[in-house]
C-alpha cells in the first residue's frame, strides 16, 4: 500500500464563520503572497489556514517539513511542476468525456493509466537525487520505492496490453433468469500453443456471422460489448482514478510547501524576522510581532508589538483611536493561524497557549448605529460563534456590543467574556465600553489585563500597546480638576 | 377438491346518490390507488345484508391483521403474480427464450406452493375462508401432477446452472464455445492496483439496463443449446409436458386476495399516522356504541379528529348542530362511510365499534342548483324525504344535510319535526345536520354539538342540551369543566 502524508492535516471541517474571519484578519492579502497566482496554492492555503482543528504533533511535523522544503527548495519546486505536468498529460490522454459509456471508459482509462505508469520512472529519478531529512518527505520516498518496483511496471503494461479494441471482446457467461445471458466476465485472451490444437478445440464451436443488412443486429452486438465491458469499467475507472489521485494528492500537498517557500521569500525581501512558534499552556509571549497583512500592504516593516504574560485569558484593549489596536488584533490572529498551519511567523519569537482556532467578532464601520435590531443581529452572530467554540480556542472581538448604549452593552459584554474565559477560551477584545472595562478588570485581576496604546511623555504615539490600569474615580477627578479648582 | 371464493357471497350495488353523497367513490380511489381494477371497485361498492357473509370476510380480515399471517399470504400471492407475468411474457418472446421463461415461471410456482404450505400450516389461521384454502393447497400439492411438475422443474434448473460458455465477438463474427479456464482480467487489474488507496471514485452513470432479449441473443442461445444438448432437452420436456403451470383455483385466489391486500395496505398507511381500526361487532338490540371514529380521507393527511357516537337504541335520531365550519357535514359523512364500510365486511376506522347492521343507507344532501330539475329546492327536499320514508325501515340509516333550509327557520323547524316523527315511528336511524339549532331540542333526539375553544372549532362533537351557549362552553373548557375534562379528572 502506498502511504504518505506530507501535511497530516486534520480532516475536520473548516471554521464555520470562515468568511468573516478571512475578512477581519485580511487573509486574502497573505494568501496572495503565499500563492503567487497559483490557483491550487490559493485553494490549499485557504483550507489549511481555516481548519477548525490542528494538534500540536501535526503542527510540529509540518514545521519540520517546511524547514526541509526550504532546504531542498529546487527539488520541491521541480516535483511540484512534474506532478502537475503528469496530471495534465494523463487527463489529455484519457480524455474521458462522459461516464455513461463503458466501452470508452475502459479504453480511455487504459490510455491514461499507460501515461502514469511511464511517469513513475521519472518521479523515481527525481527522488533518487534528493536529500530530504524530515519525517514527512522520507516516508514519501520510502513508500514509493517499496511499492513501485520494476515488477509492478511490467505487470501493469502487460494487463493494459489486453485492452486493445482491435482484438475484440472475449468473455464468459452463464444462463440466468429466463435464460438470459448473465455474469459476463471479461477474459484475458487465450494463447493456443499450436495451430493443430486450435483447430481441434474449435471444431465444436458454434460460429455465426451477422447478416450485413442487419443494422439492428450490429447495434445489439455493440450493446453486448458495452454490457460485458460494464463489469470491467468500474474497476478500470477505480484503478485510473486511484493512480491519478496519487499524483494529485502529491501535487496538492507539495502546493503547501510551494506556498511556504513563497512566503519565505517575502520575509527575506522585507527583512521580517522569522520564528517557528511554540506552544505552552498559560503563556502568551512574543517579541516584535508584526502584522503581516499590514507589512504586505505597505511593503515594509510596520511597528511591532511585544508581550510576555502568563495565565492571562482576557486581553482588553482600549484607548485612543488610530493607536494600533485593530492592527494588534490582526497581528495576533494572523500569527495564531500561521502557527497552526505549521508555518513560521513574523516575530523574533512566539509562544501561544494552545493550538485552538481563531474566531472573530468584528464590528464594522457601516454597522455603527444604535438600535435594538442591530444589537439582536450582533447577538445572533455571537451565538453562532459560541456554538462552534471549544476549549483552547481564541476569540478576537473588535468593538462587539457597541450597537446599544454602553451601560446595557457592558452588562452583556461582562457576562459573555466572563463565560468565555471560564470555559478556557482566550479573548482579545478591543472595546470602549467603560463600565465593562472597569468592572471586568476589577473582577478578574489575575486573569485579565488592559492594554492601551503607548503615549510618550511628550504625547507622541508609538503605535505600540502597553499594559494599562483602570483608575477608579478618574472621571470625578477630572470633574474635580475643573470644578473644585477654585 | 373444488376452489371456493375468498370473497364469499356477493352484495348488491349501493344506490348512486348514497355513493356520491358519502364520497364513497373518492374513498375507493384512495384505497385502490392507481389500480383501476373493475372487479375490486365492484366489491367495494356492493354492500352485503347477510350477516354471515359479512362475518366471512371480517374473519379473514381478523386473520390477516395478524402480521405473520398477512405477510405469508401476501408473499405467496405476489409469487403467483410473478409467475403469471412470466407466462404472459413467454407467449410473446423468441422461441429460444420461451424455455427460459417457462422454467422460471415453474420454479417460482413450485417454490411458492411448497414453502407457503409449510408456513401456512404453522400459522394460527381461524377463518373459514383461509382454512378452506390451506386445505385446497394441501390437496393440490399432494397431487401427482404437481409432484411431477416439481421433479422436472428442478432437473431443468440443475441443468441450466451447469451451463457456462465462452463468447468471442470480433467485428461481425460471433463464436460460442465451451468455457475452459480463462483468466478474469477485472480481478487481475483490481489486484495489481490495490496498492493505490484512494477515495471514492466518480460515480459511473452506466445504463443499468441492456437489452437482453433480441434476435442476436436468441441466436447465441441457439448455439448454447447446441453445445449443451442434454440440458436443453430437459427444459424442452418441461415446456411440452406442462404448458400451463398455474392451477385455476390458485389463479382465482390470487385475484380475490387483492381485495384484502388493498384494504390492509390502506389500513397500514392510515395506522402509521397513529389511527386505529377495529372489526365491527353487530348489535341485535339496535344499540350503537362507536368510540374514536374518524374520517379516512382526513386521517390520510393526518388531520382527522376522532369522535364518539352512542345510543342504546331507544333514541335513533342524531341532530348535529354547531358553528359554521365546525365539522358538522364531515361528522355525518364520516359516520355514513363507517356504516357503509362495515356492510362491505371491512374493518372500520374507529377505536371500538358496536353497530347495528344497516340493510340500507339513504342520503339527502344539498343538490346543486342546475340539478334541481323543475321543482323548487324546498319541494325537491320534500320529494326526497317522501321517497326515503317509502322504503325506510328499522334497519335503515338516513343521513340528511341542511334539509328544508330554503324556507324560514320556523317552517324549516316544523318540517324537520314532522320528518323526525315519521322516521322515529319507522324505527330508522337518522343523522340530521342542520344550522337550525332549535331542532336539537325536539323530543326523543340525541343532540350532538360542535365544540369550540378559543373561538376556534375543535371538530369534536359532544352530546349536549346547551345548544346556544357557545361562549359558556368555551369558558368551561378553559377551566376544564366540560364533560370529558371532568370525567377524565374524576376517572
Amino acid at each position: 500500500m502506498i502511504q504518505f502524508d506530507l501535511l497530516k492535516l486534520s480532516d475536520g471541517p473548516e471554521i464555520e464563520d470562515k468568511n468573516n474571519l478571512k475578512k477581519d484578519l485580511e487573509l486574502e492579502k497573505i494568501i496572495e503572497i503565499i500563492a503567487q497566482k497559483d490557483d491550487l496554492v490559493v485553494k490549499l492555503w485557504n483550507h489549511v489556514l481555516l481548519l477548525s482543528k490542528a494538534d500540536i504533533y501535526s503542527i510540529k511535523y509540518r514545521q519540520e517539513a517546511v524547514k526541509d522544503a526550504i532546504q531542498n527548495r529546487d527539488t520541491v519546486l521541480n516535483m511540484y511542476k512534474f506532478t502537475g505536468a503528469v496530471i495534465n498529460r494523463t487527463i489529455r490522454a484519457a480524455f474521458i468525456v462522459t461516464y455513461d459509456n463503458p466501452e470508452s471508459i475502459v479504453y480511455d482509462t487504459a490510455n491514461g493509466i499507460r501515461v502514469m505508469i511511464d511517469a513513475f520512472k521519472d518521479l523515481k529519478d527525481i527522488l533518487d537525487r534528493s536529500s530530504f531529512s524530515s519525517e514527512a518527505f522520507r516516508e514519501l520516498i520510502g513508500s514509493i520505492k517499496e511499492n513501485i518496483d520494476d515488477n509492478f511496471i511490467v505487470s501493469s503494461n502487460e494487463l493494459m496490453g489486453f485492452l486493445d479494441i482491435r482484438s475484440g471482446t472475449e468473455f464468459s457467461v452463464r444462463l440466468g433468469m429466463n435464460n438470459t445471458l448473465s455474469d459476463p466476465v471479461f477474459l484475458t485472451h487465450k494463447k493456443e500453443s499450436s495451430v493443430m490444437k486450435r483447430i481441434i478445440s474449435r471444431k465444436n464451436d458454434y460460429v455465426f456471422r451477422l447478416d450485413p443488412r442487419d443494422e439492428r443486429g450490429a447495434e445489439i452486438l455493440g450493446s453486448i460489448n458495452k454490457w460485458v465491458l460494464s463489469s470491467l469499467a468500474p474497476t478500470m475507472l477505480k484503478a485510473y482514478e486511484h493512480l491519478l489521485q496519487f499524483f494529485t494528492t502529491l501535487h496538492t500537498q507539495l502546493a503547501f510547501f510551494v506556498g511556504a517557500i513563497n512566503l519565505y521569500d517575502f520575509f527575506k525581501k522585507t527583512e521580517l524576522p522569522l520564528a517557528y512558534p511554540d506552544f505552552s499552556e498559560g503563556t502568551i509571549s512574543f517579541r516584535d510581532l508584526y502584522c503581516l497583512s499590514l507589512a504586505i500592504s505597505i511593503n515594509e516593516k510596520p511597528v511591532p508589538n511585544s508581550l510576555d504574560l502568563h495565565n492571562i485569558n482576557a486581553f482588553i484593549i482600549s484607548g485612543i483611536n488610530k493607536g494600533g489596536k485593530t492592527t494588534f488584533l490582526k497581528a495576533i490572529g494572523q500569527a495564531i493561524l500561521l502557527a497552526r498551519a505549521g508555518l513560521f511567523v513574523p516575530a523574533n519569537n512566539l509562544i501561544i497557549p494552545s493550538s485552538g482556532t481563531v474566531l472573530t467578532h468584528f464590528q464594522r464601520g457601516e454597522e455603527r448605529t444604535l438600535s435594538y435590531g442591530k444589537f439582536e443581529e450582533e447577538t445572533i452572530r455571537f451565538r453562532k460563534i459560541i456554538e462552534s467554540l471549544k476549549a483552547g480556542d481564541y476569540v478576537l472581538m473588535n468593538e462587539s456590543f457597541s450597537t446599544t448604549n454602553q451601560v446595557e452593552a457592558s452588562v452583556v459584554a461582562r457576562q459573555v467574556v466572563s463565560a468565555l474565559i471560564d470555559s478556557k477560551i482566550t479573548v482579545f477584545y478591543v472595546t470602549f465600553l467603560q463600565d465593562f472595562i472597569y468592572d471586568f478588570i476589577k473582577d478578574n485581576k489575575n486573569k485579565a489585563v488592559l492594554l492601551t496604546p503607548e503615549r510618550l511623555k511628550d504625547g507622541t504615539r508609538t503605535f505600540k500597546l502597553v499594559q494599562g490600569f483602570v483608575q477608579s474615580g478618574y472621571a470625578l477627578e477630572i470633574w474635580d480638576k475643573y470644578f473644585m479648582k477654585n | 377438491m373444488e376452489y371456493k371464493s375468498l370473497i364469499g357471497s356477493k352484495g348488491s350495488k349501493a344506490n348512486e346518490e348514497t355513493i356520491w353523497d358519502l364520497r364513497i367513490e373518492e374513498l375507493i380511489n384512495d384505497i385502490l390507488g392507481n389500480d383501476k381494477n373493475q372487479f375490486l371497485i365492484d366489491v367495494f361498492k356492493e354492500p352485503l345484508i347477510d350477516k354471515n357473509a359479512i362475518d366471512f370476510r371480517l374473519k379473514i380480515f381478523n386473520d390477516l391483521m395478524d402480521e405473520k399471517i398477512y405477510n405469508a399470504i401476501k408473499n405467496f400471492v405476489n409469487k403467483i403474480k410473478d409467475c403469471n407475468r412470466l407466462m404472459d411474457l413467454e407467449a410473446k418472446t423468441y422461441e429460444e427464450f420461451k424455455y427460459g421463461f417457462h422454467l422460471d415461471a415453474a420454479l417460482i410456482y413450485v417454490n411458492a406452493l411448497d414453502s407457503s404450505l409449510n408456513l401456512m400450516r404453522e400459522l394460527n389461521i381461524k377463518s373459514d375462508g383461509m382454512l378452506y384454502f390451506v386445505n385446497y393447497l394441501e390437496n393440490l400439492i399432494q397431487s401427482d401432477r404437481f409432484q411431477a411438475l416439481k421433479r422436472i422443474t428442478y432437473e431443468a434448473k440443475t441443468g441450466r446452472d451447469k451451463i457456462k460458455v465462452r463468447i468471442n465477438i470480433n467485428g461481425d463474427r460471433i463464436r460460442v464455445a465451451k468455457e475452459e479456464n480463462g483468466e478474469d482480467l477485472t480481478s487481475k487489474i483490481e489486484q495489481l492496483f490495490s496498492k493505490f488507496k484512494g477515495q471514492q471514485v466518480r460515480e459511473l452513470k452506466l445504463v443499468s439496463y441492456y437489452e437482453q432479449i433480441t434476435h442476436i441473443h436468441a441466436a447465441i442461445l441457439k448455439g448454447v443449446y447446441r453445445i449443451f444438448k442434454e440440458e436443453f432437452n430437459i427444459m424442452k420436456k418441461l415446456k411440452d409436458v406442462f404448458p400451463d403451470i398455474v392451477d385455476e383455483g390458485i389463479k382465482s385466489f390470487a385475484k380475490e386476495f387483492e381485495f384484502y391486500i388493498k384494504y390492509i395496505e390502506y389500513m397500514k398507511s392510515i395506522q402509521s399516522n397513529g389511527y386505529k381500526f377495529s372489526i365491527p361487532q353487530f348489535t341485535e338490540d339496535g344499540s350503537v356504541h362507536i368510540k374514536g371514529f374518524y374520517n379516512l380521507l382526513l386521517a390520510r393527511k393526518n388531520i382527522a379528529v376522532a369522535n364518539d357516537i352512542h345510543t342504546t337504541g331507544d333514541k335513533r335520531v342524531f341532530i348535529i348542530t354547531g358553528i359554521n365550519g365546525g365539522g358538522k357535514t364531515t361528522f355525518a359523512i364520516t359516520f355514513g362511510q363507517l356504516a357503509f364500510l362495515s356492510s362491505i365486511g371491512l374493518p372500520i376506522p374507529a377505536e371500538e365499534a358496536k353497530i347495528c347492521l344497516f340493510s340500507n343507507i339513504m342520503t339527502a344532501f344539498p343538490i346543486e342548483e342546475d340539478k334541481l330539475e323543475n321543482l323548487s329546492r324546498l319541494e325537491q327536499d320534500v320529494v326526497r324525504v317522501h321517497n326515503i320514508l317509502k322504503t325506510a325501515d328499522n334497519k335503515t340509516l338516513v343521513i340528511v344535510n341542511e334539509l328544508f333550509s330554503s324556507t324560514t327557520s320556523e317552517e324549516g323547524f316544523e318540517l324537520a319535526k314532522r320528518f323526525i316523527d315519521k322516521i322515529t315511528s319507522k324505527g330508522s336511524y337518522l343523522v340530521y345536520v342542520t344550522f337550525i339549532s332549535k331542532i336539537a331540542a325536539v323530543e326523543n333526539v340525541i343532540s350532538l354539538v360542535a365544540q369550540i375553544q378559543d373561538e376556534k372549532p375543535t371538530f369534536k362533537f359532544i352530546e349536549s342540551n346547551h345548544i346556544s351557549k357557545y361562549m359558556a362552553i368555551q369558558i368551561a373548557s378553559k377551566h376544564r369543566l366540560l364533560y370529558e375534562d371532568i370525567k377524565s379528572d374524576l376517572g
